[in-house]
């Protein structure tokens, strides 16, 4: 089950769990893309559903629960990837408001917590499950800007290991990886933003903030890919991974190193 | 298969987290050059990678010394052709006789450093311009969850550890733009000689702990520390070491990750 699975990084993991044979649930709010990577899905693994899920609600997250057993078994893993920088405008304001504190908790956090609640209850019934989260190395330090979605990154760490250490005891591990920069419809909004409200990028288009602070910030000098982080949620997910719990683990070619 | 094809050298892979690694690595493919001290042990292992498949070899070698890493290197691509991943597992918990000592002597602590730290070092040193040149390389280091922090007791042990995460990072730094990644991986608690003898440690200083065995000793500390409730083994740390040295990991670099049941978050 992965949420947010209908673009970016969530679709390319929604392919990889296919490649290595798993049926996939995508949750999403975004329900044409979610059917157009279900059906990409089905061309790889044969077994997809989607459930049109904003994880916000507590009402349609329990809808997702059901339906995932419904459609495809009660779920092996969990991939809680849904996530926003901010409310509507973030990316062209100079400082966080509010609301982008209120809706990057909402989704980021509050979001996750609340999809893992109602997944738990099928993973402890049967004594085995995986959750990987997608947290950001945003969460790893402070920035200067964007305090509001670093922050919610920060709780997304901190979330993922009280949730390891509530759930060894049912042999369900839980990590969370932290990507670096991937040129994602996300990332395009960032440079939009970063140009805005930070003097060293004035005057650039998102694309050329990009690839500056690929050039000063990344030790291996490129971008990272979706595929990237999709190879590691599928370590976590493997057998490989049995006895590794409450690691967040950087996906960001040596950006920030722990 | 990952390693179809490919080269790793381990060190210390004569037997315990070595061996392992060594296993999981050439039964993914590899061909393997266990270099340790030890030649008996070293023997069986290449035997048993031989069985599977895969080709071994065994070269006599001392970490701590910069020309023996130098020809580990020279005999891994003479006898393979090439080199793809290099494994720095050699590792101590003391000099000879650690295990009856409450406080460890400088010979411990210079010991300790001397596998840990320099033996990673010299290895590295070894092989980083071969593959600089290649603009291809995969280097995983052993280090140890005793290394996230310090604890009373066993401070050789853990500060030589935080040194080699510390390491780590200043070779992925300096290796990132040259196409070779360096990560390290942090075990737990793993049956091995080494444990065995941190045990026979605990139960000839520490009160709370003699007249125990070092085993009881072993699962006591697994059931008082472990939130997944079990001990670690040599096969979870070399699946991870699988994952860390494989293409699926190219955009990982620099960095630690525990292979601990949870023991210690990062
Ligand atoms: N792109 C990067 O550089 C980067 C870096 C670090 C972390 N991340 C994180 O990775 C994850 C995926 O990012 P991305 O770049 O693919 O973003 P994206 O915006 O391309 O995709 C996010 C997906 O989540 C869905 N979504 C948003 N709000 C939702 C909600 N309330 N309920 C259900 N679905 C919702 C969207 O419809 C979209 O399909 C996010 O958690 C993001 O914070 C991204
Ligand atoms: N066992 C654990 O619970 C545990 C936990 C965390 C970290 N580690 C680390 O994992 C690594 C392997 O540990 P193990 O438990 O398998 O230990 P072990 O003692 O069973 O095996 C270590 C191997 O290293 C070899 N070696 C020692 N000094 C050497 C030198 N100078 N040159 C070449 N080879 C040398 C030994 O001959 C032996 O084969 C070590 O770095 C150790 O610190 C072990």
């Amino acid at each position: 089950m992965v949420t947010g699975g209908a673009t970016g990084i969530g679709r390319a993991i929604a392919l990889k769990l296919a490649d290595k044979g798993a049926s996939v649930m995508i949750a999403d709010i975004n329900e044409e893309a979610a059917e157009k990577t279900a059906a990409e899905v089905r061309d790889i693994s044969g077994n997809s559903a989607t459930f049109v899920t904003d994880v916000t609600n507590v009402a349609a997250c329990e809808g997702l629960a059901q339906a995932t057993i419904e459609n495809l078994g009660s779920a092996d893993f969990l991939v809680n990837n849904a996530g926003v920088a901010g409310s509507a405008g973030w990316q062209s304001r100079s400082h966080s408001t509010e609301e982008d504190w209120k809706q990057t908790y909402q989704v980021n956090v509050i979001g996750m917590s609340n999809v893992t609640s109602v997944f738990k209850p099928q993973m402890t019934k049967r004594r085995s499950g995986r959750i990987v989260n997608l947290a950001s190395i945003a969460g790893r330090e402070g920035r200067p800007s964007l305090a509001h979605y670093s922050a919610s990154k920060a709780a997304v760490i901190s979330l993922t290991q009280s949730t390891a250490l509530e759930l060894a005891r049912f042999n369900i591990t839980v990590n969370a990886i932290c990507p670096g920069l991937l040129w994602t419809p996300m990332w395009e909004q960032v440079g939009d933003r970063y140009a805005h409200d930070n003097p060293a990028f004035k005057g650039m288009n998102p694309r050329e903030v990009f690839d500056s602070m690929i050039a000063e910030r990344i030790p291996m000098q490129k971008e990272q890919t979706p595929e990237d982080i999709a190879d590691t949620v599928a370590f976590f997910v493997s057998d490989d991974a049995k006895n590794i719990t409450g690691q967040a683990l950087n996906v960001d070619g040596g950006f920030f190193m722990r | 298969m990952d390693f179809e094809g490919k080269t790793a050298v381990v060190t210390g892979g004569a037997r315990g987290i070595g061996r392992g690694i060594a296993l999981e690595l050439a039964q993914r493919g590899s061909n393997v050059v266990i270099a340790d001290m030890d030649g008996d042990a070293a023997r069986d292992v290449v035997a048993e990678i031989k069985a599977g498949g895969t080709q071994s070899y065994f070269c006599e070698t001392d970490v701590t010394q910069q020309w023996s890493t130098d020809d580990m290197v020279e005999v891994a691509i003479e006898e393979f052709g090439q080199l793809d991943v290099l494994v720095n597992n050699a590792g101590v918990g003391g000099a000879p006789g650690f295990t009856t000592r409450k406080v460890p002597t400088v010979e411990d602590w210079q010991a300790t450093f001397d596998v840990n730290v320099f033996g990673i070092v010299n290895a590295t040193q070894s092989v980083e311009s071969y593959m600089v040149e290649r603009g291809y390389g995969k280097i995983v280091n052993i280090a140890s969850i005793a290394g996230r922090g310090g604890r009373p007791g066993f401070a050789t042990y853990g500060a030589s550890k935080a040194a080699a995460i510390n390491v780590s990072q200043a070779w992925a730094y300096k290796l990132a733009p040259h196409g070779v990644n360096v990560n390290t991986v942090c075990p737990g608690l793993i049956w091995t000689p080494l444990w065995e003898s941190i045990g026979e440690w605990r139960s000839s200083t520490d009160q709370q702990s003699s007249g125990l065995t070092p085993r009881q000793i072993f699962q006591r500390t697994v059931a008082e520390s472990v939130p997944l409730g079990r001990e670690q083994t040599v096969e979870d740390v070399g699946k991870a070491v699988a994952f860390l040295a494989s293409d699926r990991a190219r955009s990982i670099t620099g960095q630690a990750l525990n292979v601990d049941g949870g023991i210690r978050q990062n």
